[in-house]
């Protein structure tokens, strides 16, 4: 029996070691418990579960993992992190996809337009918060 | 005793009743919190990347200051509170992690010359709900009550950031007890609900309101069901987050019925008989005064 529909050439793992290097993480900890998706507050509104996001980590799917809305709805509430068995930091990982978007395809990103009454009414912490985590700022 | 205090950039605009009313009740604890001299932002949320230094330059120029904020003070603890809980947990964060790698706090120092501040690695970040736990006690709190909060029936709101992650919690992060015991402290009733950490949404809120309001409902709706009148918080973020949205929702047509939004402090200030107006009450959307009269808690003859 032959494996070779399973690539991990040198792209794939360029993208996994990148997001370890980030991240500070070791992405093969994970077993796939679900533990991360099933705790998670915004789960029903990501396109794919945290543990299939890392699953195409391990495997390198860059695209597939830019592609999906899974680490640009995470609130950064550190839940999947605090609960992990395998004492990953998921949420890291989670930040590792976003600054790895920031840092090498920010052509990617939309750019907000925010409207002044909003800019005026939304606490500053929220603001910087926001940018911190959406913008290369 | 006088502590070294960081306000942090909400503490000033929105929650300006959250500062107020947190310094009020530190005077009448004798903890008094004192504001430290040119203080920064702090960036608001922490970096969880491993390798952006320029990120964590802020937080330790905030501790370096607050360090030598405590030499003035005199007899000061070597610790710096905050009343914001991400304040909390980013100057907690990055405090340890510039003490595990003093290679990355000397090149952090290597940027703060400018300034000419060194950070030693000898400072601690509080929150304030740490401190009226451990250096004032629950019965000092208690003691001071004057007007208990009788028919008060408080759900205690800790948001992710005070008990996330290892490096920043202030408590155990599956069963909090703090904000629970000052609740019941002051003589009013407290609510156990499953909700006290579910993330309300956060920074969503500039630009993805949708998941914010996904959030409130199932939190508004969960503190309601276990019978509480109002929810406390520590976090300005969360604030705007539940009080905002509420008012939000009820235009929608979701959710009827909003309930008030207390800072901790501000409930402290009405227990324990200070003015009303380090509250700053006008600046909540849902008007918290309206339940406060209907128990009679405010407005009494004294």
């Amino acid at each position: 029996m032959s494996y070779d529909y399973i690539e991990f050439g040198d792209t794939e793992k360029e993208f996994t070691s990148k997001i370890e290097e980030i991240s500070g993480q070791n992405i093969f900890s994970c077993y796939q418990c679900g533990k991360c998706s099933a705790g998670c507050a915004f789960s029903n509104l990501m396109e794919k579960t945290i543990n299939h996001t890392m699953q195409l980590v391990q495997l390198g799917k860059k695209e597939k993992v830019l592609q999906s809305n899974t680490h640009w709805v995470c609130a950064s509430c550190l839940t999947c992190t605090v609960r992990c068995p395998r004492e990953i930091d998921v949420a890291a990982v989670m930040e590792a996809i976003r600054e790895y978007t920031l840092r090498y395809e920010p052509e990617t990103i939309e750019r907000l337009d925010l409207p002044e009454e909003l800019l005026k009414k939304i606490p500053n912490i929220a603001l910087v918060g926001s940018f911190r985590k959406k913008s290369e700022l | 005793m006088k502590n070294s205090y960081f306000p942090g950039c909400n503490l000033k605009t929105e929650a300006k009743g959250f500062e107020q009313s947190a310094i009020a009740v530190s005077k009448a604890l004798d903890a008094e919190l004192v504001e430290m001299p040119e203080w920064n932002c702090c960036g608001t949320v922490q970096t969880m990347t491993t390798d952006n230094l320029m990120r964590r330059i802020a937080p330790v120029r905030v501790l370096s200051r607050a360090s030598n904020h405590v030499k003035e003070l005199k007899n000061s603890q070597n610790q710096v509170i905050t009343l914001c809980s991400m304040c909390n947990s980013t100057l907690k964060i990055v405090n340890a992690e510039v003490k595990e790698n003093p290679n990355d706090l000397e090149k952090i120092n290597f940027q703060l010359e400018n300034d000419d501040l060194v950070y030693e690695g000898d400072m601690e970040v509080k929150h304030f709900l740490e401190i009226l736990r451990d250096d004032v006690g629950y019965e000092n709190i208690a003691k001071k009550v004057t007007n208990p909060l009788e028919g008060m029936k408080i759900a205690s709101y800790y948001g992710c950031m005070l008990l996330h992650p290892e490096k920043a919690k202030i408590d155990d992060e599956e069963m909090p007890t703090v904000m629970e015991s000052i609740v019941l402290s002051l003589g009013a009733e407290v609510v156990d609900w499953p909700y006290f950490k579910q993330c309300c949404g956060s920074y969503h809120i500039v630009d993805r309101d949708d998941i914010v309001n996904s959030q409130v409902v199932k939190i508004i709706r969960n503190a309601k069901k276990t019978g509480a009148n109002a929810l406390i918080v520590a976090c300005p973020l969360c604030a705007y987050n539940l009080d905002n949205q509420q008012v939000e929702l009820e235009k929608l047509g979701v959710e009827k019925e909003p309930i008030p939004i207390f800072y901790f402090t501000q409930l402290m200030a009405i227990a324990m008989g200070l003015p009303q107006k380090v509250n700053h009450f006008e600046d909540h959307h849902i008007n918290p005064i309206l339940l406060l009269k209907e128990l009679g808690l405010i407005g009494k003859k004294k």
